[in-house]
């Protein structure tokens, strides 16, 4: 399947929201979206539809901030420390479970469906099964405190296309791959640039790594973040891409916009592979278009907010974008 | 109850303290031999009347909605929870549960308004209480407590600041405004101990001693017939010298016991409050911890989940320290900045500058532990009952300490107030 060109991005609508929008997640085949907000709450939308009125589903304690549909089973996770299961098909949670000993950061389905990750500022992955929800495997080897004796955090995960391997990042820089039947680790890379730790000035810590994602093949991971910051007050280093060669453990590529600054807090290849895209923001918002292999930049595009997921669809023909107080939709080809 | 020290207390402990640091060894004399820890008869004195202050200056403005005022469910909220404290009713971030479980100890002031929401004029008037007039520069707290706690002859520092970050220390200096440079601050910066404190090793301590007797000569000679505030108040700073050089060991953190230290934890803010114990404990009068650097306009819940345990493990730990060496009765720990922080959260999931509404604490001395003053609406905007300028707060904070805030200061002849006219204490918050 040949992806579409990034130059026919094309913005379809932009919705207000009350407050930020966490995390999407998309039914396949269907314009049915699953929102994961900041005031807590978990809604389901159809972006379809002329007039958009996401509805309630349920509530977390404190931010929701990953959602993620398997099958029928929608799971979202929160600062609150759990996970919720609800049946998108009946409407109705299935479940409730104190998942972490931190913040959850975000959730991720395996592309068969059948396993769901967390990951959390206990500084665990955890795998549980879509339908039982029962915990498969706890992964453990990020580091619970940073060079510096401060807490770390474990922001980001994904699944490669074929659900063997998962990628796992965290504030210091450090990616993890891991066996998703074994549960081992069996590589990692690390993008230290992407945390800046200030002795000097302000004596504490901004960045992370916030996104990963596998190409196709499973043969690249690309990571995402942002440049080292002079002034941690604020948000205000390039946003920032390195593509490794995670099984050699060598970066292959490097991206730094020139245009935008912020985070990457979401990342995506297309699915031929491509080109790489990347969302996310600081006090405005960007989509990041790259090519990996020709370690250029295809098209730095704003978006009327901060992005910090979007659900691009299986042929990459539609994009939505979700962020601080608005909803974007996109076509692509 | 009086709140305000009778001088005759004073002038005891005045007494005794000398006659026991003459007894104890040349304290001044020998520069190695200042041990006023190891000295019960000195500790024991100190601890009977003298008020001391370890001020936790959380610079760049630490957010009241992550720690001492925290709105749970509001849209301005926050993500964090809001845990129970052993004080009923009371709920503060969940950032902070070693200080939920001490908040019996401390008092909240959550009604601060206090107008000012730019750094460095909002630290000058923290620090002061006020604002500065045309031609008169206020002295700042720790400068007045030096004045009214610190002992003319005193072998230890008055005032001591640790500033080590460099973001917004240009903006919160100590400063002693109009008392004079002998109540100025001794400044540790980049380094954990005084720099350029011993004497040169190239230079007998006999030299040293002729040295400062033959300044002593020439400033006589060139003071006779003049008169000035700045020329005594130089005469005495330097009348002081031997007795700081033999301060350092104050400073040297070694000499705890390593549970002691554990206790504070690895950070440079653990240590340096640590250092502050010990320098209160041996009677310096003031001791300013800043903690830069909170100004979190982007991502202010990772600074905050980054910084504020710190502060709570921190804290925790100085005033569970002065509890059990008999000294938070005489020892007033404050947490205070420039301002908080905005309800408002912005695109970078930060919050900006913001005096209109927000928190300090005060534990141990005549504070109130427990008290909770003032109160904010449901998203923090604003103060809605029992507001407290900075006037109001400076008053409180001299109260708590023992000094009448309506004392004049005289600057010639002029009669100035050490709080502004009108202020009054929050008696609330006052044992």
């Amino acid at each position: 399947m040949t992806a579409p060109n990034p130059d026919t991005l094309k913005q379809v609508k932009s919705l207000d929201r009350p407050a930020a929008v966490f995390a999407v997640a998309a039914a396949p085949g269907s314009q049915r979206v699953y929102l994961a907000s900041q005031d807590f709450k978990v809604y389901g939308a159809d972006l379809a539809a002329d007039k958009v009125e996401p509805k309630e589903l349920y509530a977390h304690g404190s931010y929701v901030t990953g959602v993620a549909l398997a099958g029928k089973h929608l799971v979202s996770g929160g600062y609150d420390r759990k996970l919720v299961w609800w049946d998108a098909e009946a409407g109705k949670e299935m479940r409730r479970v104190d998942a972490h000993g931190k913040w959850i950061r975000k959730v991720v389905a395996s592309p068969d469906g059948k396993l769901v990750a967390s990951v959390a500022d206990d500084m665990a992955c955890k795998l549980w099964d879509a339908a039982s929800g029962k915990l498969v495997r706890d992964l453990r080897g990020h580091k619970e405190q940073t060079p510096h004796d401060f807490p770390s955090m474990l922001y980001a995960a994904a699944f490669s296309a074929d659900g063997k391997r998962l990628a796992t990042a965290d504030k210091v820089g450090h990616v993890a791959v891991w066996e998703v039947e074994s549960g081992k680790e069996v590589a990692a890379v690390e993008a230290p640039v992407m945390y800046t730790w200030d002795p000097v000035q302000r004596l504490h810590s901004i960045g992370g790594v916030r996104s990963v994602a596998f190409s196709p093949d499973g043969k690249l991971l690309a990571a995402g973040g942002t440049g080292k910051i002079g002034n941690i007050d604020h948000l205000e280093g390039k946003a920032r891409v390195e593509v490794f060669d995670w099984s050699a453990g060598k970066r292959v590529a490097e991206f730094q916009s020139d245009k935008f600054n912020g985070l990457v807090n979401r990342l995506a290849f297309a699915p031929d592979g491509s080109w790489l895209l990347g969302a996310g923001g600081a006090n405005e918002g960007f989509l990041l278009f790259f090519d990996a292999a020709a370690k250029k930049v295809l098209r730095q595009e704003k978006v009327p907010m901060h992005v910090h997921d979007f659900a691009l669809s299986a042929d990459a023909k539609s994009l939505v974008c979700v962020g601080h107080n608005r909803i974007t939709t996109h076509t692509l080809g | 109850m009086s709140t305000f020290c009778g001088a005759a207390d004073h002038a005891v402990s005045r007494r005794a303290f000398l006659g026991a640091a003459a007894a104890g060894a040349a304290v001044a004399a020998d520069m190695t031999g200042l041990d006023i820890l190891g000295s019960p008869a000195l500790a024991g004195e100190l601890k009977k009347g003298q008020k001391r202050v370890i001020l936790l200056w959380l610079a760049g403005g630490a957010s009241q909605l992550e720690t001492w005022d925290p709105k749970p469910g509001a849209s301005t909220g926050g993500p964090f929870a809001a845990i129970p404290t052993d004080v009923p009713g009371l709920h503060i971030s969940e950032l902070m549960p070693e200080m939920a479980k001490r908040m019996k100890t401390t008092c909240v002031i959550r009604g601060l308004n206090t107008k000012n929401g730019d750094h460095g004029a909002a630290a000058k008037i923290m620090m002061r209480g006020r604002r500065d007039e045309a031609g008169l520069r206020y002295p700042d707290l720790g400068a007045v407590v030096a004045r009214e706690m610190g002992r003319a002859d005193s072998p230890v520092p008055d005032y001591v600041t640790f500033y080590t970050q460099t973001e917004g220390r240009g903006m919160a200096p100590g400063d002693a405004g109009f008392l004079g440079a002998r109540y100025a601050p001794m400044e540790l910066t980049t380094s954990p101990t005084p720099e350029n404190i011993r004497r040169p090793a190239g230079l007998s301590d006999d030299d040293h001693l002729a040295r400062a007797d033959l300044r002593d000569l020439l400033g006589k000679d060139f003071a006779r017939g003049r008169s000035s505030d700045a020329l005594a108040s130089q005469g005495e700073a330097y009348g002081r010298v031997r007795g700081l050089m033999a301060s350092d060991s104050l400073f040297d953190i070694s000499k705890e016991p390593q549970k002691v230290r554990d206790r504070y934890g690895p950070t440079q803010f653990g240590r340096q409050c640590l250092q502050a114990r010990r320098l209160v404990e041996a009677g310096v009068p003031f001791v300013r911890v800043a903690r830069a650097w909170w100004d979190s306009h982007g991502q202010n819940f990772e600074t905050h989940q980054e910084m504020v345990p710190d502060l709570d493990r921190v804290m925790a730990a100085l005033i569970d320290d002065l509890g059990d060496r008999g000294l938070r009765d005489d020892v007033l720990v404050l947490t205070l900045a420039e301002f908080g922080r905005t309800p408002a959260i912005n695109a970078s999931l930060g919050r900006d500058h913001f005096a209109s509404a927000w928190s300090m604490t005060m534990t141990g001395c005549g504070a109130k532990g427990g008290a909770v003053y003032g109160k904010t609406d449901a998203k923090g905007n604003t103060v809605t009952h029992e507001e407290v300028n900075a006037a109001n707060l400076f008053a409180t904070i001299y109260a708590a300490l023992g000094i009448n805030p309506h004392k004049n200061y005289y600057v010639g002849s002029r009669p100035v107030p050490l709080v502004d006219p009108g202020a009054e204490p929050v008696a609330a918050v006052l044992s």
